[in-house]
């Protein structure tokens, strides 16, 4: 059996043993930012064993690289220029040795690659130049007109315009006056193109179904159209239209013959095209994001963003659902044409891979990071190999074992486990048995008890509030004629204390008049200068906060303390409006004489 | 072994259109536009931010995708005002695009602007008509306007989720037909929708689920308990499931099929007070009093205010012969639910427990006053006026008893054995029994056939086994030999009993649609009652009646 020398610097590989994998290589520092579209395994050399090509998006906006693992180790390394969109293998043409093309999709262009090295770069056709942009910078060009009003006709070309405007135009739309005159002179001498960008990139065979057949690329772009191109003269051979800009794509079928490409868009849905219809022929509507979508046979199995995994048929019906434990972050086929086995690989965010066959989970294989990136394939001499890179740049390499059986269970599951799971009711204590005893044999008595109980606590109650009102003894005043509210603040910490009084006429409408405050204290504790006096505002409005401030003296250096009573008084009624008790705060100060 | 080295010459080797002044190729705006949508719909919300503002900088803010996806981000993070301002300018950007007032509406939907979302949506439905979205939303927005009187609203969201559903069907576009439906009390017609979507995807537990509960708020038992069967099948441990399943099986005497079904429950929502109400009745019918006490008073701290927790509290203390805990949990019960006539008949009993014979007696008014078809309270007042030699009372009572009796034999309900026996003693004790319309012979056979027939009285349909589910029945084979009625157990060993008759009150989302007991059959609780006819027993009889609830 071929086998790689184990990552043991490491040390992980042996943390994650299944019972079905072979750990032959974890490296969770190759620093590899890669999606499974660019991802391939492909015998670039013709010597019967596979590499592995990556193209990695470097920090996102540099470092991009094409890098090729043979075994363990980085084999070669080239400089993208741009970020890899999608990569693939293609054979483009008879010749012997049959080696397969690396071509990388990278903004609109397609870098094609034999023996690695660059042999030919392919632009995505140009776009419908807007006629009316084209005169405008025709216009500029012959210095007809001035900058500032070539950027008014701009703009209202792209306010009304079908084609949209060339990103030439609508740079110059946003710079500022002064750096115009000289972006014109930088381009105006250039033709003006449109270009968009390559979204995703798939193969498909020319004529023949061979292994080994010569394919044609088939990409899609931002400018919601499909391309497939012929292989050896990277010439248009068919443009089909989509309703939105396609993510990813799943080619069956030959050229010549028939075929049928199934691609999930931006707008949630996806789209089977077929032979001789440039429009597509079926459309499956999903209620979230396609992540993954992979073919499996004659279904589509789509990975939503739903954290749920559908099938499909090729025609668009609906076959099943499953609920996936977390978001899918990518999808790939493993496919062992010896062992005639067919199943999904779902990675997921909770760093779990998880293998279906139809509906049927039927392993899952534990990651030590969120994978990205799945490949599964003949890597160097082993049929079934699973290359995984991870969210933090690793890359996991797991050969199946040769005796490794996947029995497909039933997925009906039996009685969940909580099931057998003792309910947890609360134990009653011997002293609430004994009191339930008790209650059997005087309920009658502890009835009436109750009931005696609660009358006189009744009876107390309105005993008490009926006591509060006839001596105004609440802060509150419910008198019709002069309902007030009152609340009383202590500042100061002694011997002098400042009292304020706010009071509130709390009447819809009517002002309050002639009111008097008095308080009483313990002469002996407490002096103030004036105990009695009339409220200083002649009258009340109503809902208005008055405050009232006085000075307290504290006599005592004993460190006691006592209640002053505030009292509200009418003029000609001895009966107060409303009483307020304040507690006296220590005084924490000595006083001066 | 390596036969080529890496080329480092790549970007001297590409193509060029050499010029004489080299303008600086311009990046094209969308150029990330993949990255940014690989990102986001991975949930990788963090890198996609960085690309977003690193691509926004770029463009100087020109790029529409760019935006609009951040919008989404922030919408997701409950951001919703920036979010619309972000899609505004997105609109304004590419005005041709029905996504973006989608999403402007969207986020005013969220903000609760309602009205102005039902505008946005249709200016983006004249951009593009064929969008089932834009049909599901405005019926949402309908819909949720809380207008239900107003027909013109009503009908107006049908009419969007109908469309909606010719465009595409959507399992969540049906179940908001059917709330609408619902809302408006159409209930046929929201069968019929919840119908449709069971067909269109069998599998969603949740439109089995609320079919389920619906056809038991219709009293189709056997359909219900068949569609949440089915749910319980694709989701074992669907909350809403188990609990309307378990209360049927409860309903049929299968505590512990019902017992196994709530455990599952007891694990995903442990603090649900229904669920401990009725695993609390569950222990109550197998007799364990003192675990159904602990598993209510859960339910009652759970949930203060409910009311059917605290008459089954009631009811169990009554059983314990706890009279004075008893009318506590009553007295509060009938507070928090003042129109339940059994509510003040069980008080009453307490009451008389208790010796309070005029309290008792004023709570039996109120009960006789409020209830409309139980006999049973009727009955208990009966005794009670009789024990109290108020014999004219009692024949009111008697009569109002065949009242209802008749009433209900026209609606094929069958009576307990125990309410029969104890009609009939009151009857020969008042003297009144060959003159009335209770002893009758043509009444007689077929009263007698409920009271008589001992075991299980059956109903029509009843015989036929509940779910025709294999994998239900698997699960719930015990359950599917029952039928709907209810075997009374009597065993005069014991001083009292109570046999426990379960009345769902299938208060499903909105528990004041259907207080009332749909299956529950009348079960008294008979008293010492000597065998000897004239005197009667001095305790009346109770006729206990535990609620459960589904939800």
């Amino acid at each position: 059996v071929f086998l790689w020398p184990s990552g043991d610097s490491n040390g992980a590989t042996s943390c994650y043993i299944n019972g079905k994998w072979l750990d032959a290589h974890y490296d969770p520092v190759a620093n590899l930012y890669t999606f499974s579209s660019c991802i391939v395994l492909a015998d670039l050399h013709g010597d019967g064993e596979n590499k592995l090509v990556v193209g990695d998006l470097g920090t996102g906006s540099s470092n991009m690289k094409l890098k090729v693992y043979r075994g363990t180790g980085l084999m070669s390394e080239n400089t993208l220029l741009d970020l890899p969109t999608g990569l693939v293998s293609f054979l483009m043409d008879q010749h012997e040795p049959r080696t397969p093309a690396i071509a990388v999709a990278s903004g609109p262009y397609i870098y094609v690659y034999k023996n690695l090295r660059p042999y030919f770069k392919f632009t995505l056709p140009p776009l419908e130049v807007n006629a009316l942009e084209q005169d405008v910078w025709n216009q500029a060009r012959e210095d007809m007109i001035d900058p500032l009003s070539l950027k008014e006709m701009l703009d209202s070309i792209r306010d009304k315009a079908d084609v949209p405007l060339s990103v030439r135009s609508l740079r110059f739309l946003m710079l500022d006056p002064q750096d115009m005159e000289a972006f014109v002179n930088l381009y105006k001498e250039q033709p003006i193109r449109r270009q968009t960008v390559i979204t995703c990139i798939s193969t498909l065979k020319k004529n023949m179904a061979d292994e080994d057949a010569v394919s044609c690329l088939v990409i899609g772009t931002e400018s919601k159209d499909v391309y497939i191109l012929d292989p050896e003269a990277f010439t248009v051979l068919t443009k089909m239209s989509l309703p939105s800009a396609p993510t990813q794509m799943d080619v069956t079928g030959q050229f010549d013959v028939e075929f049928r490409i199934t691609v999930a868009c931006r707008n949630g849905n996806i789209y089977v095209l077929r032979r001789e219809s440039p429009k597509p022929k079926y459309c499956i509507e999903l209620s979230s994001h396609p992540v993954g979508l992979v073919r499996i046979g004659k279904n589509v199995v789509v990975g939503c963003a739903q954290e749920t995994l559908q099938g499909f048929t090729q025609k668009g019906k609906k076959l099943w659902t499953v609920c996936l434990p977390a978001p899918v972050t990518t999808m790939s086929v493993m496919d062992l044409p010896t062992r005639g086995f067919q199943a999904v690989l779902v990675g997921l965010a909770n760093s779990e891979v998880h293998l279906y066959r139809d509906k049927n989970l039927i392993s899952t294989i534990k990651t030590p990071d969120i994978v990205t990136s799945i490949c599964f394939g003949r890597y160097g001499r082993e049929d079934g190999t699973l290359i995984m890179t991870t969210k933090g740049g690793g890359l996991i390499v797991k050969i199946l074992k040769r005796t490794a059986v996947f029995d497909d269970r039933d997925s009906a599951p039996g009685p969940p486990l909580a099931q057998s799971i003792r309910l947890n009711v609360p134990k009653k204590t011997k002293l609430y048995v004994d009191q339930t005893m008790r209650e059997r044999e005087n309920s009658v008595a502890m009835h009436r008890a109750f009931q005696m109980d609660l009358s006189r606590l009744r009876l107390a109650a309105a005993r008490a509030y009926v006591k509060a009102l006839e001596s105004s003894l609440t802060p509150m005043s419910s008198s019709l004629s002069e309902p007030l509210r009152m609340n009383a603040v202590v500042q100061g910490l002694g011997p002098s204390f400042k009292l304020t009084l706010n009071i509130q006429n709390t009447a819809v409408c009517r002002p309050v008049m002639n009111l008097a405050i008095s308080f009483l204290y313990d002469e002996s504790l407490y002096s103030m200068k004036t105990a009695f006096f009339k409220v200083t505002i002649p009258l009340l409005v109503p809902g208005l906060n008055y405050p009232i401030d006085t000075f307290v003296e504290c006599l005592s250096d004993k460190g006691i303390s006592d209640i002053i009573k505030v009292f509200v008084l009418r003029e000609g009624k001895s009966a107060p409006l409303l009483t307020a008790h304040i507690n006296m705060p220590v005084s924490e100060g000595l006083a001066l004489n | 072994m390596l036969r080529f080295l890496p080329d480092p010459l790549l970007v001297a080797s590409e193509p060029k259109k050499g010029r004489a002044p080299k303008a600086p190729e311009l990046p094209i705006p969308e150029r990330k536009n993949w990255l940014i949508h690989l990102h986001y719909i991975r949930k990788d919300y963090e890198t996609c931010k960085d690309i977003i503002k690193e691509q926004l900088q770029e463009t100087r803010g020109m790029c529409e995708y760019a935006i609009y996806v951040q919008a989404l981000i922030l919408r997701l993070e409950g951001q919703i005002q920036q979010s619309l301002e972000l899609f505004q300018s997105c609109a304004i950007l590419n005005p041709a695009n029905p996504d973006n007032l989608k999403q402007v509406a969207r986020s005013l939907f969220l903000l609760g602007k309602h009205k102005a979302a039902i505008e946005v949506y249709h200016e983006a439905g004249k951009l593009n008509d064929e969008d089932w979205e834009v049909h599901h939303n405005l019926g949402v927005c309908y819909s949720v306007i809380k207008d239900y009187k107003n027909v013109c609203v009503v009908s107006q969201a049908e009419e969007q989720l109908n469309a909606a559903l010719q465009l595409n069907k959507q399992d969540r576009t049906f179940l908001t037909l059917g709330k609408v439906h619902l809302l408006s009390r159409d209930t046929d017609k929201a069968v019929d929708v919840y119908k449709a979507a069971v067909e269109f995807s069998p599998e969603n537990t949740e439109l089995l689920t609320t079919l389920g509960l619906l056809y038991l708020q219709l009293g189709k038992y056997q359909k219900a308990f068949e569609h949440l069967g089915n749910a319980l099948t694709f989701d074992p441990s669907n909350y809403k499931a188990i609990l309307a399943a378990g209360s049927m099986m409860q309903t049929h005497g299968d505590f512990d099929v019902a017992m196994n079904k709530y455990r599952v429950a007891a694990c995903v929502v442990p603090e649900s007070p229904p669920l401990w109400n009725n695993i609390g009745m569950c222990f109550f019918s197998k007799k364990k009093y003192v675990a159904a006490i602990s598993c209510l008073k859960r339910a009652h701290y759970l949930s203060p205010f409910d009311w059917k927790v605290l008459y089954n509290l009631g009811l169990v203390h009554l059983t314990m012969q706890q009279y004075a805990s008893a009318f506590h949990f009553l007295s509060a019960a009938t507070n928090l639910q003042p129109r339940l006539g059994e509510l003040y008949m069980l008080l009453a009993v307490a009451l008389t427990n208790l010796e309070d014979l005029d309290n008792a007696r004023r709570s039996y008014e109120q009960a006789v006053a409020l209830d409309h078809s139980n006999p049973l309270v009727n009955l208990n007042f009966a005794i009670l006026l009789y024990n109290h030699g108020d014999k004219k009372g009692a024949l009111q009572q008697y009569q109002e008893i065949e009242r209802k009796v008749n009433m209900l034999k026209d609606s094929n309900t069958e009576f307990d054995s125990e309410l029969m026996d104890m009609a009939q003693k009151m009857a020969t004790a008042l003297q009144v029994g060959e003159s009335l319309v209770w002893t009758k012979p043509a009444k007689d056979t077929k009263f007698k056939q409920g009271s008589a027939g001992v075991p299980i009285k059956t109903l029509g349909s009843s015989q036929q086994p509940l779910g025709t589910n294999q994998a239900l029945e698997q699960a719930m084979s015990s359950a599917a030999g029952y039928n709907r009625s209810i075997t009374p157990r009597v065993s005069l060993s014991q001083p009292k009993r109570s046999s426990v008759p379960l009345a769902e009150s299938s208060g499903l989302e909105n528990p004041p649609a259907v207080p009332g007991d749909a299956s529950g059959t009348p079960r008294p609780e008979e008293s010492d009652t000597p065998d000897t006819l004239p005197p009667l027993a001095a305790k009346p009889k109770v006729k206990s009646k535990s609620r459960q609830e589904l939800n």
